[in-house]
């Protein structure tokens, strides 16, 4: 019965509850006092595809590759798989950063792990990546681009939520210490928009650039492996290669037990650190 | 399950107090690391041990460790060294309404707050229009909290508190802010609390509710423990140490005291006041409708002939409620040195309240020394609540006489009791 011990302040599953609380808090405060509400959930996400296809199809106009069900690609789809992917990590990581330096003055008047706030404005923050998912989904319905491969998308989500949360975690904790990472992480994660294969595929990076190995160094990254995976599952109706598996699974499980080692060190006194 | 609800051990707490925090990157790489931080322990090796069931008070003066010590036991913070053991479902209320998002409803608040303080959905869910009730804002239970007047805003906050029920419960008493009638709930609620068997941590600077309300207190002076122990020998034996610090500061510089407050010729100077309860013994403030006395301490430096002494109160609105002087019973010859004078009242008139006080020493021909509303005084609720700003004591007689059978008649019947009739108070004005 004892409330407060090693065991329960570790266990996210205890608060679930509040994790949960959290994120509808996120979710309803985001939109409120706009006349629309929640219609702007949908709309932001069709705004941002919408404007991504305007431009990409008239300006900067690619040769896709063909769709898994053999017809000829179309570019903006292409694109926007990796939009999306890309944004599901910008935005949840920019958004769930500073969620526990303004968590602050609850923190040091109540008991609740760190994690929970972070966890919460993570899930909120995520919704919207999801609704632009729905679309995505939708478009490749309507261009008749489904196959078998659409049956592991939901595990591939769920594992790179926990990537992007562990991120969060991690640079949330470490931010509450050292408040310039935020501005960092905006500048770190604007570079990974074009570290990462996006607006082109990785095989039109040069393989090496004045010695540096260019195409190693930008496949390297996370958001690139999770980006050529949804691609291939979503796009391609092709299983991601046993090495992007294999690198997806390790930064995610590392990515994970540093949050969990961050939380540990540094996480647990916030109360008196904000 | 044992019979001890908390227990620490050698609690203690250390602070890193640096002259600047170097949070910025930019100072850390420009300036190097910060300096060497200067330590400070804001609590040292306390041991105590709070049965279940019982209250438990600490006390102490501002900066003392007090809210340190209840911030580990509540486990906001972690302890630099030893070790807290809670027993039980705990909750800690630090201050009403923490964690309220301005831009929601207090609806929503109270789904949000509720699950913060440890309620179930479920709990929630079932007892949401029972916290509506009693915050009593039901007009504004759909509008977002940031239109709330504070008032609103902790009286939602409390509601929401009292009812997470918990086994052990970490309080800090200035949460009990606001008018005297929120005060009276907040400590009922403790006391309904205690009554179901919870065990509950208060901090506290009314020593009086610490010695009436506590079993067990614990006096904490710069994070080290002065004593533990019974509530009111813990208080007792702090009130003395702080009356003896006061005495000795007064009386090196009772002459410069109370600067532009203080008018008159000066051959007499009142140097403090002391509140005394019915017993004679000291209390830092009166209970309405008790006996008591207030005790002017001076210093003559001259013989004075035909001196009255005289108290006046202003309450908040600064209405001189009342007052008393020593005339009624003759001019006295005062003698160089120092002394005091008593002023007995059988019953507290005044009520419930915070007062400024007064005092005057007079001549028949010159003011002497006059103490503009330099003393505060706080007249606690006893009991019955008055009407107006004084109680009238008097003795009340019933009598009977002859009536006419016609006129009876001639009344009718009383009117049906309704719901408006009676003392209910005032609905809460909305927020500007």
């Amino acid at each position: 019965m004892s409330s407060i011990t090693r065991s329960t302040r570790g266990n996210p599953w205890m608060y679930r509850g509040l994790i949960w609380n959290f994120a509808r808090r996120d979710l309803k405060a985001r939109f409120r006092g706009t006349f629309l509400g929640w219609l702007w959930s949908l709309m932001l996400p069709l705004a941002t595809l919408l404007i991504y296809s305007a431009v990409f199809s008239i300006i900067f106009r690619a040769v896709p590759p063909p769709f898994g069900n053999g017809e000829p690609g179309i570019y903006v789809i292409w694109l926007l798989v990796g939009i999306v992917t890309y944004s599901f990590f910008g935005n949840g990581v920019t958004l769930a950063m500073p969620s526990l330096l303004s968590a602050g003055n609850l923190l040091q008047k109540i008991y609740i792990p760190s994690y929970v706030p972070v966890m919460g404005t993570a899930i909120a923050a995520s919704t919207q990546s999801l609704v632009e998912y729905g679309i995505l989904l939708v478009v490749l319905i309507v261009v008749g681009n489904v196959g078998l491969t659409w049956l592991l998308f939901p595990f591939l989500l769920l594992m790179f939520f926990i990537f992007t949360l562990s991120v969060s975690i991690i640079l949330s904790v470490l931010n509450v210490y050292a408040r310039d990472l935020q501005q960092i992480t905006g500048v770190v994660i604007q570079l990974l928009f074009f570290l990462s294969p996006i607006l082109y595929p990785l095989d039109q990076v040069p393989e090496e650039w004045n010695g540096i190995p260019i195409r190693a160094v930008m496949a390297a990254n996370p958001v690139a492996e999770y980006i050529v995976a949804f691609r291939n599952l979503l796009y391609d109706l092709a299983l991601p290669s046993g090495k992007n598996m294999l690198a997806l699974t390790a930064w995610t499980v590392g990515a994970a037990l540093l949050a969990w080692f961050v939380y540990l060190r540094k996480g647990q006194d916030i109360g008196e650190a904000v | 399950m044992t019979d001890v609800a908390v227990r620490a051990e050698n609690l203690s707490k250390r602070f890193r107090l640096q002259r600047e925090r170097r949070t910025a990157m930019k100072e850390r790489f420009v300036r190097g690391k910060a300096p060497k931080a200067q330590e400070f322990w804001a609590l040292r090796d306390a041991s105590f041990e709070v049965p279940r069931g019982s209250m438990f008070g600490i006390i102490g003066h501002n900066g003392s460790g007090k809210s340190t010590a209840l911030k580990v036991v509540a486990g906001i913070y972690r302890p630099t060294a030893g070790f807290v053991h809670v027993n039980g479902r705990m909750s800690a209320l630090l201050e009403l309404g923490a964690g309220f998002h301005p831009e929601l409803t207090g609806r929503e608040n109270i789904a949000l707050n509720g699950s913060i303080l440890g309620m179930s959905s479920k709990q929630i869910e079932q007892q949401t229009e029972e916290i509506i009730d009693f915050a009593g804002i039901a007009d504004f239970i759909d509008s977002p909290v940031k239109t709330y007047s504070s008032g609103m805003y902790v009286r939602l906050g409390f509601a929401i508190a009292v009812k997470v029920d918990p086994e052990v419960l970490v309080i800090d008493e200035v949460i009990a802010v606001g008018d005297e009638d929120f005060q009276r709930k907040c400590f009922d609620f403790i006391a309904d609390l205690r009554s179901r068997g919870s065990t509950v941590i208060i901090v506290s600077h009314a020593l009086s509710i610490v010695s009436e309300m506590c079993d067990q207190a614990m006096w904490l002076d710069h994070g080290e423990v002065q004593e533990v122990g019974v509530a009111r020998d813990v208080v007792d034996a702090y009130l003395k140490r702080v009356n003896e610090a006061e005495a000795a500061k007064i009386g090196l510089n009772s002459t410069q005291h109370f600067g532009l407050s203080r008018r008159g010729t000066g051959e007499i100077l009142v140097t403090g006041i002391e509140y005394l309860d019915g017993d004679g013994r000291p209390t830092p403030f009166l209970v309405n409708g008790e006996a008591c006395s207030i005790r002017m301490t001076y210093i003559a430096r001259k013989e004075m002939s035909d001196v009255v002494f005289g108290l006046n109160f202003f309450n908040g609105s600064n209405i001189n409620v009342a007052g008393a002087t020593s005339a009624e019973q003759g001019h006295e010859t005062v003698p160089v040195g120092a002394g005091m004078v008593e002023f007995t009242l059988d019953a507290m008139p005044l009520s419930p309240g915070n007062y400024s006080v007064s005092t005057a020493v007079v001549t028949r021909t010159r003011f002497i020394d006059l103490v503009d509303r330099q003393f505060d005084l706080t007249v606690r609720n006893g009991g019955t609540i008055p009407n107006g700003l004084v109680r009238l004591s008097g003795g009340w007689r019933r009598a009977e006489a002859e009536l006419d059978p016609a006129v009876l008649e001639a009344l009718g019947e009383p009117a049906e009791p309704t719901a408006e009739v009676g003392f209910a108070s005032a609905p809460p004005a909305a927020a500007s």
